[in-house]
This record gives structure tokens, C-alpha cells and sequence, in this order.
């Protein structure tokens, strides 16, 4: 097995160099025969790469525990799926399904039947080799995922039982494939560039691929933060870590791709912006790893530092060096071609704004993230940039991001009139005026939140607006029934309104986190058996407390029966689990959740003599949150889903074709 | 002898008054939105990555020493800036959770805002710079006569039918 393991990397690493090196030879002799050979090294590297994970997956499952990885990362009394899942609990493994994905969406493309033919694919699956050669230089010789000790321990150390947690099987899954994916819309532009042709097709395919990483990246943060909020037992799911950051720049940067590739698109602008967009956004992913695995930032997403983080900054300069040369040396090309905008005022300059307000984002959120490195640099003090920085700085620019996204959809292209504009907005911006109006009235006096709510409320009324006046437009000419109008609307427009749906999922989500970081209340307090803590409706009766045990682990818990409004909701049992492998427990909370609002109680500590320490918090809207989550999951594959009509892509037309 | 007894009265109501605002005092909610506004200002040190509002006193000997200190300080009538200032005069500006908002500090607040404004304006000039090579051109064509008028609903209902069939 140790000799099967480590040749599949080591014939992996061979095979990916074959592979880059026989692609690219067969683009510049025109060889297509080499091209295909090429193609067949990337299959046999997608094997490679499965046996290795399979592999590891074997040895995880079976308690191999005189593999490294095995003993650091699992223990024999581990359920088997987390056994499992503990392949990505560390640096190398988490490495491996990096490298696997790579493989998969490489060999994906290269054998995509929409791409058949097209003479990007040497291009593309050569970029893609090249990231796989540095993947698997890794893994042969940095980060080995299959090391054998000297000594067989009888037991392993076990799996931190913070990712002993359904959220954390999938959250890291999500966020590779986004972060890998992130590499394929690279690939592309690279090869559009080299071959400088940047046209429809090109534009549709790098969508589509940007939308899947996107998803994927949106889904690796929702999971990351759902986890977050059930496992830690802090009541919060951001924290503005430099890892969450990492992950939250590709996602803004590749959400202003999305957008402002709508440009190119119609006006066969910004060609170069967007090759940029693409660029930082693939480059904020390797950068991020950075971050995460060299240490240099002081994180609570704990993986062990290495000189990992060194070499991904290496090949991150790599990258962008070579990708911002590409970029210059068809510099010209691409400028050639700008087109014209005939209106401040239009849905162009609103995309623009989008942008700007994105990027913007972004910057600050890295600018946050590498100031305590520039404050050491400058004045020797590493200063902390937390919380309450990131809270105020990305507020108001998120804010206004939203503004944007409530304005656009009524903007019209080309030019809006002020009689376009008044028609449009007039009703919108009464109803979202009126809205604030009654918060205020209700008794709420946050500015921020009033400010924010009217804004969604704005958004709300013009996403339905553009459903409703779509709907009637269609029922004009067809005489169809409203619901069989809205399904065919749709599904004929898929990227469109899959793109509102996703917006609407942004605003429940913005909903969920206006209300639940203005309106929070929470307590902490120390109770008698019997005594109860009160807490806006709610009233919190301490019953019981009692220890049981799950395996090798004690768990000491409260019942506890909740009262709202003096009704019974029922008997709740926040834990404390403490682990036979691992010295620090960890919190089990009784989360209570409504549409309103979650009751989210944690049993802190207790006395001998049955007294007991309880935080209790109210969070409102938490549900928002996850409804909008699963809003953007829809929209996003309403968007990219083959339909019947309308989002054919046009078969490769473009310019040269020599080798396919 | 009366005036003696109100006096010991008054002597005992203050007495008792005290005690009941020390009691009080003392029991300030770990959190509770007055604590939270303190005491996230401080970074833990314990290594949890917390600050001193999140960190949980039940496992961190840090942080329960540094709770206590705070509730100290707000029972003696400190304000949040004047226990901000006394911890930076001790530990440094590392001890907070966000950079002051002075000296060097300063231009991680400013900096994205100030990068966006200019960002901003670069791109209002570039929009009115496309509008105008485009302006005169557009102006010229809106003039329409009315023969034109009913040319174009002749077309637009030519497009309508053909339109219908793809619907």
C-alpha cells in the first residue's frame, strides 16, 4: 500500500510534466497527435490523482496508524465518516483533493463536448498541467500526505472535534472546488489571450465556469459560517479572520467579473479589465492559501505552519507575472476594439459602478488583511485589524453595493431618461420610503439598519417589478396564464432571471445580517437549579443537569424548558463535550429557530452544587440567512442549467484552428 | 436627640444605598450590550484569537482576570475611551482589535475609502469622456418626423409577429 500510495503522486508528478511539456510541444510543431497524447496523460493523471485519494481514503478508514497523517489526524473510535472526512482535516491531504479537483475540472474541459474541436483546448489544459506539476510538486515533496513513522503508536491523536461536524465534511469541499475553479476561468483567459480571440464563445464558456466557482465559493463561505455558528458556541458565523478574507476576495473580484463581463458582451468593451478581474481573482485564491498555510498571520483557522505558504507565493508570482505579460503583450489588440456609452445614467455606467463598489470591496477587505504586516513593516507595532474594522469599513461600501443592485435592473441600457427614470422609480422609491417610514414608527432607530432595510425593501420592489412587467409584457402577446408565463419567461431567459434570483438571495442574506448585528441581545448568567434567566420573550427554566457518555467522550448537559410569551416551546439540552482525545471541550448549543428569530442557548459552566452558568442570545433573521444561502444555490444553477432555449452556446467559430 | 436619630437614619440609608449600588455594580452582564461595547475592544492574548467580549472565562484564565479588571474600571465610572486609553498606555496599540484611529493607523481606515473616491472620479471622467465622443451624433438622430413615426410601427409590429413565434 505505502508503495502503491506514493507512486501514484510520484507517477502523477511525472505524468503532469509529460503532459505540459507534450501539449505544449504540439502547440508550437502544430502536432495534433502530441496534443492527444497530451490529452490521455491528463486522463491517466485524473486515475492517478483518484487512487491517490482513494488511498488515503482506505488508509483513514482502516486506522493505518503507521501513516503520519493517519495518526495525526484520526483515531480508532472515530465514526467512520469523519475518519474519512479528516483527509482534508491537514495540509497535505487537504492539498490532495485540491490536486484531485484540479485533475477533474482539467480533464472536464479537455474532453468537454462543447469544447470539441476548439483550439483552446492545448492552451487551456496546458495551463491547467502546469498548476497540476506544481500541485504535485507539492505533494511528492512538501507536503507528503503518505509518510510512514518510525514507530507505530497504537492510537491515533483523533480529529479536532470542532470539525467533527456535518458543516465541516462539506465546507471544505465547496471551498476547494471554488478555489480550483477559479484557475479554469484563468486558464481560459490565458488561452484567449495567446490565441487572441476573445469572443462570444469565449465569453459564455468563462461564465459559465466563473459561475461554478462562484457558487462553489459562495457555497464553501454559507458552509464555513453555518459551522461556525453551531459548533463554536459564539453565537456569530463571521469573524473577518485572514482565512474567511481569503476566501471573500476571489469571491468579490469574481462576482465584478460577472457582472462587468455583461459589458464586453454588449459593447465588446473592457476586454482588459476583465482579463485583469480574472487574474487577481485566480491570484487572491493562491494568495489566500498563502495566508492560511505559512503563518504569517495569526488566524483561528489553525493549520500548521510551514514553508508551504513560501511556495504558493511563489508560484502566485508565477502566475500573475505571467498572466499580467500575456495581458501586455496583447494589450493592444484588446483596446482596439473599445466600443462607446452615449449616457452617464444607464445600466452600462450602473454596471461600472458594480465594479468599482466590488473591487473596492475587495481592496479593503485586503487592505485590512496585510495591514498588521505593513504596520510591523513601517513601524515595528503589529497591530490587530479585527472585528470591528471590517464591520465599519465594508458596511458602508457593501451598502452602497446593494443600493446598486436595487437601482440597476430598472436602469436601461444604452440611456435612461428622466422620464424613464421617474417611471421606473417613482413607485419603488415611494414604497421603499414608506417602508422606512413604518420601521422607524415600529420603534427601530439604528440608522444603519433603517438605512439598510429600506434599501432591500427598494431592492425587493424592483426585482418584482422586473418579474411582474416581464410576466405582463408576455402575457400581451401570449394569453398565457400569469404562472405559466413566469416559468417560460424564465426558463428563456435563464441567466437573467437566475441572476435576480441570486439577488434576491443577497438581500435575505443582508436581511439575516443587518438584524442579527444591530438587534442582538444576549446574557450571560449563573443559575440555581430550578431558577430560570429572562430574555425579551423569552423565559429560560434551568431543570436539570446531568452527565452522560457517548464513546470515549462525557458530555455534561442541562435541560433546560423555554417559555416565549409564557408558552412552552418545549426542553432544550445545550452540552459541553468533553473529549477523551482532546483537552479543550467544546460547546453543543440548543438553537431554537424561527423566522424571527433564533433563541441560541450554550451552557457555559456549572458548581458542585448544581448551579449553572448560561449564555443566552437572541439572534433575529438568522433564518434569512440560510433561506437566502439556498436562494443563491437555485438561481445560480437556474443560470448555468443547459436549457432548451435562448443560452445555446454558439459552436467554436473563431479564427485559426491548427491543433484541437 | 431627634435631629441624632435622623442623622444615624440618614447615616444607615446611605450606608445601605451603597451596598445596594455595589451590589449592582458587581453584577454586570459579561454580555450585556454595555459590557460588549468595552470589552471588544481588547484582543485576548491567551492565543484563542477572541477578543476579551467573546473569549469564555470558563476556559481562559486570561480573560477572567482581564473581565474582572473591566468591571473594575465600569464601576468606578470609566468610560470605554478612558479604558481604551489606559490599556494602550500599558500594552501598546496591540492590545486592541482594531488600529487607532491616529498616527500611521489612520491610513488603514482612510486608505479604502480614499482609494474608492478616486477610483470613482477616474471613472465618472472615463464615462463622460466615452458619453461625449459618442454626444453629438445622438442628439441629431432623436428628430424624428412623422412618416418615420409610422415606419417604425410598422416595423416594430413586424418584429412583434416574428417575435411571437419564438415565445
Amino acid at each position: 500500500m505505502y508503495l502503491f500510495s506514493n507512486a501514484t503522486i510520484y507517477l502523477g508528478l511525472a505524468l503532469a510534466v509529460f503532459s505540459l511539456l507534450i501539449i505544449t510541444l504540439g502547440i508550437s510543431t502544430k502536432n495534433q497527435k502530441m496534443v492527444n497524447s497530451g490529452k490521455g496523460g491528463m486522463l491517466a493523471l485524473l486515475i492517478c490523482a483518484s487512487m491517490a485519494m482513494l488511498s488515503l481514503f482506505y488508509l483513514l478508514g482502516t486506522s493505518q496508524f503507521q501513516y503520519e497523517y493517519v495518526t495525526d489526524y484520526t483515531s480508532s473510535e472515530l465514526p467512520l465518516i469523519y475518519k474519512l472526512t479528516a483527509l482534508w482535516a491537514g495540509n497535505a491531504g487537504s492539498l490532495l483533493l485540491w490536486t484531485f479537483f484540479l485533475t477533474l475540472y482539467a480533464v472536464m474541459i479537455a474532453f468537454s463536448r462543447k469544447m470539441k474541436g476548439n483550439p483552446m483546448i492545448p492552451y487551456i489544459s496546458a495551463i491547467l498541467m502546469a498548476n497540476a506539476v506544481f500541485f504535485f510538486i507539492i505533494l511528492a515533496f512538501v507536503a507528503k500526505p503518505f509518510v510512514l513513522l518510525d514507530t507505530i503508536p497504537a492510537e491515533g491523536k483523533g480529529l479536532n472535534p470542532m470539525l467533527q461536524n456535518p458543516g465541516m465534511i462539506i465546507h471544505p469541499v465547496t471551498l476547494y472546488l471554488g478555489y480550483v475553479g477559479l484557475a479554469v476561468p484563468f486558464a481560459f483567459a490565458m488561452a484567449a489571450l495567446i490565441l487572441k480571440n476573445a469572443d462570444d464563445f469565449w465569453i459564455k464558456m468563462t461564465r459559465r465556469w466563473t459561475i461554478v466557482a462562484w457558487l462553489f465559493l459562495s457555497l464553501g463561505n454559507i458552509f464555513g459560517g453555518q459551522w461556525a455558528y453551531v459548533e463554536l458556541g459564539w453565537g456569530g458565523y463571521w469573524a473577518w479572520d485572514p482565512v474567511e478574507n481569503a476566501s471573500f476576495m476571489p469571491w468579490l473580484t469574481a462576482t465584478a467579473f460577472l457582472h462587468s463581463v455583461m459589458i464586453q458582451e454588449r459593447k465588446n468593451m473592457l476586454k482588459v479589465w476583465n482579463i485583469s478581474l480574472i487574474i487577481v481573482s485566480y491570484a487572491l485564491t493562491l494568495f489566500g492559501t498563502f495566508l492560511v498555510r505559512s503563518g504569517v498571520l495569526t488566524s483561528v483557522h489553525a493549520f500548521s505552519n510551514s514553508n508551504l505558504g513560501l511556495y504558493f507565493l511563489i508560484f502566485m508570482a508565477i502566475a500573475v507575472i505571467g498572466g499580467l505579460y500575456v495581458l501586455m503583450s496583447r494589450y493592444n489588440l484588446l483596446k482596439r476594439s473599445a466600443g462607446e456609452f452615449q449616457s452617464l445614467v444607464s445600466k452600462e455606467s450602473s454596471f461600472l459602478v458594480n465594479n468599482l463598489l466590488l473591487v473596492g470591496a475587495a481592496f479593503a477587505v485586503f487592505w485590512g488583511t496585510i495591514f498588521p504586516l505593513v504596520s510591523e513593516a513601517v513601524r515595528g507595532t503589529k497591530v490587530t485589524v479585527g472585528l470591528p474594522f471590517f464591520n465599519k469599513v465594508e458596511a458602508p461600501i457593501l451598502l452602497s453595493m446593494m443600493f446598486v443592485m436595487a437601482v440597476c435592473p430598472m436602469l436601461a441600457w444604452q440611456k435612461s431618461t428622466v422620464k424613464n427614470l421617474r417611471k421606473n422609480f417613482l413607485i419603488p422609491a415611494i414604497l421603499a420610503v414608506i417602508a422606512m417610514a413604518l420601521m422607524i414608527a415600529l420603534g427601530m432607530h439604528k440608522a444603519w439598519a433603517v438605512i439598510g432595510y429600506g434599501i432591500i425593501s427598494l431592492l425587493l420592489v424592483t426585482h418584482f417589478l422586473e418579474f411582474y412587467r416581464g410576466v405582463k409584457a408576455r402575457r400581451k402577446m401570449t394569453k398565457e396564464r400569469p404562472l405559466v408565463a413566469l416559468y417560460r419567461l424564465m426558463i428563456r431567459n435563464r441567466r437573467r432571471y437566475g441572476g435576480y434570483l441570486v439577488h434576491l438571495g443577497i438581500a435575505f442574506i443582508a436581511m439575516g445580517i443587518i438584524g442579527s448585528q444591530n438587534y442582538d441581545v444576549e446574557t450571560m448568567k449563573t443559575v440555581p437549579l430550578g431558577g430560570s434567566i429572562e430574555l425579551g420573550d423569552y423565559r429560560l427554566n434551568y431543570e436539570r443537569l446531568d452527565q452522560k457518555k457517548e464513546g470515549i467522550n462525557d458530555i455534561v448537559y442541562a435541560d433546560v424548558t423555554v417559555f416565549k410569551n409564557g408558552e412552552k416551546l418545549g426542553t432544550y439540552q445545550p452540552e459541553k463535550v468533553f473529549y477523551g482525545n482532546w483537552d479543550q471541550p467544546s460547546s453543543e448549543v440548543a438553537i431554537i429557530s424561527s423566522v424571527k428569530e433564533d433563541l441560541y442557548i450554550v451552557l457555559s459552566a456549572w458548581e458542585d452544587d448544581g448551579k449553572a452558568t448560561f449564555v443566552v442570545k437572541i439572534n433575529p433573521m438568522m433564518n434569512w440567512l440560510w433561506i437566502g444561502s439556498f436562494m443563491i444555490v437555485i438561481g445560480a444553477l437556474f443560470a448555468i442549467w443547459n436549457g432548451k432555449y435562448g443560452n445555446v452556446t454558439p459552436r467554436y467559430t473563431g479564427v485559426r484552428k491548427e491543433v484541437a | 436627640m431627634k435631629r441624632k436619630f435622623y442623622l444615624a437614619f440618614l447615616l444607615i440609608f446611605i450606608l445601605l444605598q451603597t451596598s445596594i449600588i455595589q451590589v449592582k455594580a458587581a453584577e454586570i452582564d459579561y454580555k450585556s450590550a454595555e459590557f460588549k461595547a468595552v470589552a471588544s475592544q481588547f484582543r485576548c492574548t491567551c492565543g484563542c484569537g477572541q477578543d476579551h467580549y467573546e473569549c469564555d472565562p470558563n476556559t481562559c484564565s486570561e480573560t477572567k482576570e482581564f473581565k474582572k479588571d473591566l468591571v473594575d474600571m465600569m464601576n468606578k465610572g470609566w468610560d470605554k475611551d478612558k479604558i481604551r486609553d489606559y490599556y494602550v498606555n500599558i500594552y501598546g496599540e496591540e492590545i486592541l482589535t482594531a488600529p487607532e484611529k491616529s498616527g500611521f493607523s489612520l491610513t488603514a481606515w482612510i486608505l479604502p475609502f480614499a482609494a474608492l473616491g478616486i477610483a470613482g472620479a477616474g471613472l465618472f471622467f472615463v464615462i463622460r469622456k466615452w458619453v461625449k465622443r459618442n454626444g453629438p451624433e445622438e442628439t441629431a438622430a432623436v428628430e424624428q418626423n412623422i412618416e418615420e413615426e409610422v415606419e417604425d410601427e410598422i416595423l416594430s409590429s413586424l418584429i412583434d409577429e416574428e417575435r411571437k413565434k419564438y415565445l
